[in-house]
């Protein structure tokens, strides 16, 4: 048996030929679509292409109409670009590694519109949905005066203290009640008196000399006594009680203020200080200009990493399982991507800039400088640094742009926007560990505000468009400082004080009438009980009083009766 | 109609005029492809050499079409396994290192998890897989074959097209 099938050779061969031919026919389909889908797993948004070719005897790639979707907003490309042509170094490739020598872009645009959403589910492996919960820690609630109203809580009966305060005190004085009659049925003063007017019966007529009726006539005289003073003593009884209970019952009165302060507690009243007002107005603007910095300075971080230790990516994509793929530096060799210069040519606000981009690598160690941005021009400036050679990584950005029109700027919870005009932006981001500084300025003097039409009218809407619509000059500069775990915003600009001040003094008066709401809420909830624990304590005190005055005056008159029958007898 | 062609294939590939080992061989060279990502390097050589050695390409064929739907349904533990290798084995480290950055080695995509994972695993199951194939195949021809070939359904299957173009294939005596 033969081990080899030869006549195989020659099928193979033209196999072999056909499928080399097959490549050369679509290595630019190929390329193409491999580029697109690494750069959408990449950017964490879809990434097209008009049209790659390879020209591999010169080593040069060329790509035209790039057009990559922002991975922030539905319907806007983050950039487009007519025309890049790369020159990549050939021998790299055989070990899967693509070095570019120079990239010149032509045409880069910005934030151009389109037709479909291009934000990927992916969203860059995650960090889409990392930086969002980032930046809802930065959150600023909107003007809640915008809408007229201040809000409210509802009113927890069960948190109040003098309903519970009323409750206890009338069973207090129940019991009280209770033990006093008890007491007035115990006093035996029926019998006692019953004794006397029998004794007074049997006393007439007798002699002074019968001695035992005498002493039983002392006796009855005794257990009158007795009796008198069981009833002194209940009386004190009953009047310490009320005494104790009075302070109680007026104790409500203030525990009645104690619920005022709570149910005040309960009025949701916004922040009217100017640096709040400063961060209601502009605040979500400003973290979503940080979310986006942060968002590329990570991504870098992420595909940019520090240090030689093998370093895992997700696979290509493919009907199989993707798996992961990972990555071997090692000192002296090629990074896996390089892109060693790029000339940029962009356009933004219908002018053209240059600038330029250097040592763009996935091995920064290997490559042992830090990528760089630069580009500088009649009011254009900007300035990147991402320095991830050594272990902890470092990034700033600084850019900005002077006399272009900004984009408007939506003011959360007001039914206008404003039109920033012709201005200066600027935005510095540095981050160095996971300690972030950043800083985001806009100026204007040609500002328009612009009354939505959509937006529902409130009080406080038109008091805000009163106020700032004759104000033509905006100077907004937002902050970040901290670290990522605990990032701290702070906005500031010339419309705070004046909004603050209007704001304050028509709050005062929604605050008072919130207020005078809450206490109508509260009284209704307290009045039943203390009122009706005020009414028992006052019949309590009145009707036990009465009836033992009534037992007392008729004891004293059988003692006076006895007594009279008993001159020799009066007691000491 | 694949699972019909399936067994159309299986049954041809068993009595085929090839060897037991060059079948066996076929199939474990076939598993390979089935095992593991179609579209990797090592594929166009285990693909060479299925043309080039004298092995069963009937064979090859089975082998793949079975170990197509087992490749699928196998992803994960070839990810754990690729995974363990290529991450979780310092020792192995120098080694991938020194491939990831030698020419053309790093085409094959062996830093992969899910090709490593793959390719090892349809290595080492090659030897006892051959091994299995080989006595399943003797066994068979000397126990079923011949009762096998008098029904009607084999002569159903020897008459098709596919025979035919199987016969074109068939391992050199």
């Amino acid at each position: 048996m033969r081990v080899f099938r030869w006549k195989a050779i020659v099928p193979l061969l033209l196999l072999g030929a056909v499928g080399a031919g097959l490549w050369l026919v679509f290595a630019d389909r190929i390329a193409k679509h491999t580029t697109e889908s690494v750069g959408t797993t990449f950017i964490g948004a879809r990434v097209e292409i008009d049209r790659l070719h390879l020209d591999v005897p010169h080593g040069r790639v060329e790509i035209r109409g790039l057009t990559v979707a922002s991975p922030f907003e539905a319907l806007q490309n983050l950039l487009q670009a007519d025309l890049l042509v790369a020159d990549v170094e050939p021998l790299p490739l055989l070990e899967k590694k693509v070095v570019i020598d120079r990239l010149a872009a032509t045409g880069l645009r910005f934030g151009t519109p389109r037709l479909t959403d291009g934000r990927t589910a992916e969203q860059s492996d995650g960090l889409k949905g990392q930086i969002t919960k980032w930046g809802e820690q930065l959150r600023v609630p909107a003007l809640q005066l915008a809408t007229g109203k201040i809000s409210v809580a509802q009113l927890d009966p069960t948190q109040l203290n003098t309903p519970r305060l009323a409750t206890a005190l009338a069973g207090r004085a129940d019991s009280a009640r209770q033990a006093w009659e008890a007491g007035l049925t115990g006093l035996g003063t029926e019998a006692a008196i019953d004794s006397g007017a029998r004794m007074v019966e049997r006393l007439k007529g007798a002699k002074l000399t019968d001695v035992k009726l005498l002493g039983d006539a002392r006796r009855t005289l005794d257990q009158l006594k007795r009796a008198q003073e069981r009833v002194t003593a209940l009386e004190r009884s009953v009047t310490s009680g009320i005494s104790a209970l009075q302070p109680d019952a007026a104790g409500l009165t203030d525990a009645r203020q104690r619920d005022y302060a709570i149910a005040r507690g309960l009025l949701q009243l916004p922040g009217l200080d100017a640096p709040d007002i400063g961060a209601a107005l502009f605040g979500a603007a400003a973290v979503d200009r940080f979310q986006r910095a942060l968002y590329w300075v990570q991504l870098g971080r992420r595909y940019m990493p520090p240090g030689l230790l093998p370093r895992a990516t997700p696979g290509p994509r493919r009907i199989r399982r993707a798996g992961t793929t990972v990555h071997f530096p090692r000192v002296n060799e090629a990074p896996a991507f390089l892109l060693k210069t790029a000339e940029l040519s962009l356009s933004v606000a219908s002018r053209t800039y240059a600038a330029r981009v250097s040592g763009v690598t996935s091995d920064p160690t290997l490559y042992g400088r830090p990528a760089q941005a630069s580009g500088t021009a009649p009011g254009f400036r900007l300035a990147a640094l991402f320095d991830h050679v050594r272990p902890t990584p470092r990034d700033t950005a600084a850019a900005s742009l002077v006399g272009v029109a900004l984009p408007s700027l939506p003011l959360p919870g007001l039914p206008m926007h404003l039109e920033p005009g012709a201005g200066t932006v600027g935005l510095n981001f540095a981050m160095q560990g996971d300690r972030v500084r950043a800083r985001w300025t806009v100026t204007s003097d040609r500002v328009r505000w612009v009354r939505d039409s959509a937006g529902a009218g409130s009080a406080v809407g038109d008091l805000v468009w009163r106020t700032v619509s004759g104000i033509s000059t905006l100077q907004m500069s937002a902050s970040l400082a901290g670290t990522l775990d605990r990032p701290e915003l702070a906005v500031s600009s010339n419309l705070d004080r004046a909004i603050a001040e209007r704001l304050r003094a028509m709050a005062g008066a929604e605050v008072a009438t919130a207020e005078r709401r809450m206490r109508a809420q509260v009284d209704s909830l307290v009045d039943g009980p203390v009122n009706a624990v005020r009414a028992q304590i006052a019949t309590l005190g009145g009707d036990v009083t009465k009836r033992l005055g009534a037992q007392r005056a008729r004891l004293d008159e059988a003692r006076r009766a006895l007594e009279q029958r008993l001159p020799g007898l009066r007691l000491p | 109609m694949l699972l019909l062609k399936l067994i159309q294939s299986l049954i041809q590939t068993l009595h085929s005029e090839g060897t037991p080992g060059q079948v066996a061989a076929g199939l474990v060279l076939g598993s390979i492809l089935g095992l593991t990502p179609l579209l990797s390097l090592h594929n166009v050589v285990v693909v060479g050499l299925i043309v080039i050695l004298n092995v069963s390409i009937p064979g090859a064929l089975l082998g793949w079409a079975l170990c197509i739907p087992a490749g699928f349904l196998l992803d994960p533990l070839f990810d754990a396994i690729g995974r363990g290798l290529l991450l979780g084995t310092p020792a192995l480290r120098p080694l991938w290192t020194a491939l990831y950055n030698a020419p053309v080695a790093p085409l094959s995509g062996f830093n992969n998890t899910v090709v490593l994972g793959s390719l090892v695993s349809s290595l080492a199951l090659g030897v006892p897989l051959f091994l299995a194939a080989r006595w399943g195949v003797t066994r068979y021809r000397a126990t079923v074959a011949e009762r096998l070939k008098r029904s009607a359904l084999y002569r159903a299957v020897s008459a098709s097209k596919l025979y035919n173009l199987y016969r074109l294939l068939r391992p050199e005596p």
